[in-house]
C-alpha cells in the first residue's frame, strides 16, 4: 500500500513540476532550446528548396556565395554606374549635372534623412566632423564640412567626392542612388547656410501631386 | 473481481502512462512552436561584430549596413566593403577583425550565419513595410541593444496575420536609428544631439510633433504633397493584406 501510493504521488508532482517549467517556458517567450544551435525542425516540408536565394552560401562555387559577380564589361539595368575615379576633378565638373531637383523642403527631408544614415556617423549631423566615429575610433582626419575651404567647392565637386570617394573617404556610389546624393548636396549647403531652409509650407511647385497612401500603387 | 495487487498495479499504470502522455502532449503542442524552437535563436558568428557597439553607441543608423531594406524584399547583411570604410582606419589591426580585412583582401564573403528565416515557400518583402514606415523594432525587437543578435519575433504566419489585421497593435513608428525616410525635415537647430535632432522643423514654428514612436495612425502631420522621381516616398500604413497569394506564390 504505502509504497505504490508515495509513486503515484512522485508521478504527479513530477507532472506538475513538467507542466510548470513549459507553462513559464512558453509565457515567458524568450526560451529556446538550443539557442547557439540552429533551430530544430520537426516537419521541414518544403521549406528549404533546392534554389538560389539572396544571401545563401553555395558549395557549387569558388568563393561559396550563391550570388554571382556581373562579367567584366556588363552593367545591371536600372542601376547608373559612376564611371569616373578619384582623380578625375575636371571631367567631373563638366559631367556631374544636377537633375533639377525641386528645392522642396521634401527634397531637404531626404537630403536630411540619407546626410544622417551616410555621413553623419563620421561627419556628424552638423557636418562639423565631431561624431562619434571620430571621437571614439580616434580618426583626426575628418574635415569640418562647414568650413569655408569645402563651402567654395562646386556642387559638381562635392557631388563627386561621395560618388567616387576621395583619400580615406570611402565611395558611396554603390549605397547611395544618384537623386539621393544630389539631395545630400543640397542638404549639406543648408548646413553650410549656402541654402536657405525652403518654407515649412509645402508649395505645390515641381513634382507630381500625390494622396498620401495611393502613391505606390 | 480483480486481486488487491493487480488492482493497484493497474491504477500505477494508467496514471503513468496518463502522466507520460500529458508531459509529450504538452511538449508536442507547446514545445514545437516556433515561439519556443526559434525565438531566442542566437548563433555565434565568425565576427564577434556587435549591434550594441555601433548601432547603439555609435549610433550608426542601420541603414548605413542594411540598406536594401528600403528598396528590396531583402536586407542584405552589409559586404566587408561596408566594414572597411571604417575599419581601414578604426582599429586596423585588432585580432577580431582579422577575418574582415582577410574577406576584403580576397574578395570571398564572410559567411554570418543566418538567423531570421522564412520558409522558402514564404515571400516576404521589406521595402513595402519599410516606405510605410513601421520601424525594424517591430520585427527584429531592440537590435540596438543586442550584443549578439537573437530572434526576438516568431515569424509564423499567425504572428504576420496579427498585425496584418491590427496594425495598431504592433507597429513601432519609425525610429530616428533605423534611417526610416518620413519625409519629414528636423529641426536645424540642434545638430549637436541626435535627440533634439529628429524634433520635426515644425516645432520651430511653434507647434511640436513627437517623433520618436508615435502610435500607429498618429502621424500628426500629413504626408508632404510632392514626389520626386528616385526618391522613394513614404506612405501611411494601411492594413495589410490577409489573402494567401499575397505571401505564397
Ligand atoms: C567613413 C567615414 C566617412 C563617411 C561615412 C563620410 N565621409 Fe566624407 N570624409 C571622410 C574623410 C576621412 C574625409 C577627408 C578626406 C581627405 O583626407 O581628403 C572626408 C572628406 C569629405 C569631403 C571633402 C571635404 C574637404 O573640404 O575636402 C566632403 C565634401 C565629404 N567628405 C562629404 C561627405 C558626405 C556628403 C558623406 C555622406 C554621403 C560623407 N562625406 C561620408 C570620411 C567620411
Ligand atoms: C555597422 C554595420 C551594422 C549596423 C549599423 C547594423 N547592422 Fe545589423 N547586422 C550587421 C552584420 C555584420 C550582421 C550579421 C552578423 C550578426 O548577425 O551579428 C547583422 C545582422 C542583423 C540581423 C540578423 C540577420 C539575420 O541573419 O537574420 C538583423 C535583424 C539586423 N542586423 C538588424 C539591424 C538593425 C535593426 C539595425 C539598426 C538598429 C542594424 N542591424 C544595424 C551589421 C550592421
Ligand atoms: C561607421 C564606422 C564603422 C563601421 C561601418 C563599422 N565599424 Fe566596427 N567599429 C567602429 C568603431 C568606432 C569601433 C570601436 C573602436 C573602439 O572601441 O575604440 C568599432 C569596433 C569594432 C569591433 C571591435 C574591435 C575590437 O578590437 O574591439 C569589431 C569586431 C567590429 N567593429 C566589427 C565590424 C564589422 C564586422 C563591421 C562591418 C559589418 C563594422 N565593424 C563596421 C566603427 C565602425
Ligand atoms: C514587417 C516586419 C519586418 C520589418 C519592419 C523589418 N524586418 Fe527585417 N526581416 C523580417 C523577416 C520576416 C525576415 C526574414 C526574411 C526571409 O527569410 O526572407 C527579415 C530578415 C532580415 C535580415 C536578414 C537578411 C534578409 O533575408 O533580409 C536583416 C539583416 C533584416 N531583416 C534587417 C532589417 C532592418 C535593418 C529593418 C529596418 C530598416 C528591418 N529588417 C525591418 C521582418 C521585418
Ligand atoms: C508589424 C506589423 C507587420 C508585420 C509583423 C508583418 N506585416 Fe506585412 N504589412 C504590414 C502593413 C501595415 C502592410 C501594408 C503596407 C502598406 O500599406 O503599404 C503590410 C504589407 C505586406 C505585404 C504587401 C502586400 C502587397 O500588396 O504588396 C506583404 C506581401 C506582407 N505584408 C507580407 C508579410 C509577411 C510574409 C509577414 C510575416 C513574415 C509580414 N508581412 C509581417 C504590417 C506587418
Ligand atoms: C501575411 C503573409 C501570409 C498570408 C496572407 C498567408 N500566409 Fe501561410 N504562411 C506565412 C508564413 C510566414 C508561414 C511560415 C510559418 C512558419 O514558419 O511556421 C506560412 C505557412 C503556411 C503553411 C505551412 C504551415 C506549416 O507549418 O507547414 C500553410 C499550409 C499556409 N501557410 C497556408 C496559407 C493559406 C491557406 C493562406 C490563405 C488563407 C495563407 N497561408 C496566407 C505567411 C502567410
Amino acid at each position: 500500500m504505502k509504497p505504490t501510493f508515495r509513486t503515484i504521488h512522485l508521478f504527479s508532482i513530477l507532472a506538475v513540476l513538467a507542466v510548470g517549467v513549459f507553462v513559464v517556458a512558453v509565457l515567458s517567450g524568450n526560451i529556446t532550446w538550443f539557442s547557439t544551435e540552429p533551430p530544430l525542425e520537426f516537419n521541414p516540408g518544403m521549406d528549404h528548396q533546392f534554389k538560389a536565394i539572396p544571401q545563401s552560401s553555395n558549395s557549387f562555387f569558388a568563393n561559396r556565395s550563391s550570388l554571382r559577380e556581373p562579367l567584366t564589361g556588363t552593367v545591371a539595368r536600372n542601376v547608373d554606374v559612376y564611371t569616373l575615379g578619384q582623380g578625375d576633378i575636371d571631367a567631373a565638373e563638366i559631367e556631374n549635372v544636377n537633375p533639377g531637383l525641386p528645392k522642396t523642403e521634401f527634397v531637404a527631408a531626404r537630403g536630411q534623412n540619407r546626410f544622417n544614415v551616410f555621413c553623419s556617423p563620421c561627419h556628424n549631423y552638423d557636418g562639423k566632423g565631431e561624431s562619434r566615429v571620430a571621437v571614439r575610433g580616434q580618426w583626426a582626419g575628418i574635415p569640418d564640412l562647414t568650413r569655408p575651404e569645402t563651402q567654395a567647392l562646386s556642387d559638381a565637386r562635392i557631388f563627386h567626392i561621395v560618388s567616387a570617394g576621395q583619400n580615406l573617404m570611402p565611395s558611396y556610389a554603390d549605397k547611395i542612388s544618384t537623386v539621393d546624393r544630389w539631395a545630400i548636396v543640397y542638404y549639406l549647403r543648408m548646413l553650410q547656410g549656402v541654402e536657405s531652409m525652403p518654407s515649412t509650407s509645402s508649395s505645390p511647385t515641381a513634382g507630381r501631386a500625390s494622396t498620401g497612401r495611393s502613391n505606390l500603387n | 473481481m480483480f486481486s488487491r495487487k493487480f488492482d493497484v498495479g493497474f491504477k500505477q499504470a494508467v496514471a503513468g502512462i496518463g502522466a507520460v502522455a500529458g508531459i509529450v502532449f504538452l511538449i508536442g503542442y507547446f514545445g514545437v512552436r516556433n515561439e519556443v524552437l526559434d525565438v531566442g535563436y542566437r548563433p555565434e558568428q565568425p565576427v564577434p561584430f556587435s549591434h550594441k557597439l555601433h548601432a547603439g553607441d555609435l549610433q550608426v543608423s542601420c541603414q548605413y549596413c542594411h540598406g536594401g531594406a528600403e528598396v528590396s524584399a531583402h536586407s542584405p547583411v552589409p559586404t566587408t566593403q561596408t566594414c572597411m570604410n571604417c575599419h581601414t582606419l578604426v582599429k586596423a589591426e585588432s585580432p577580431k577583425l582579422k577575418l574582415v580585412r582577410e574577406s576584403y583582401e580576397t574578395g570571398n564573403p564572410l559567411e554570418w550565419v543566418r538567423i531570421h528565416k522564412v520558409p522558402d515557400y514564404v515571400h516576404f518583402n521589406h521595402s513595402r513595410h519599410i516606405r510605410a514606415q513601421i520601424d525594424c523594432k517591430s520585427c527584429h525587437g531592440p537590435i540596438e541593444q543586442m550584443g549578439v543578435v537573437s530572434q526576438a519575433k516568431p515569424l509564423t504566419m499567425g504572428w504576420c496575420l496579427d498585425c496584418h489585421r491590427k496594425p495598431e497593435d504592433h507597429i513601432v513608428g519609425a525610429r530616428p536609428i533605423s534611417g526610416i525616410f518620413t519625409g519629414k525635415l528636423h529641426d536645424m537647430k540642434h545638430l549637436k544631439d541626435s535627440t533634439y535632432m529628429y524634433t520635426p522643423i515644425k516645432a520651430q514654428l511653434g507647434t511640436p510633433v513627437a517623433l520618436t514612436e508615435p502610435a500607429f495612425g498618429q502621424w500628426t502631420t500629413a504626408l508632404p504633397a510632392h514626389q520626386v522621381d528616385g526618391i522613394p516616398h513614404p506612405k501611411v500604413a494601411g492594413l495589410g493584406p490577409e489573402n494567401c497569394s499575397a505571401c505564397h506564390y
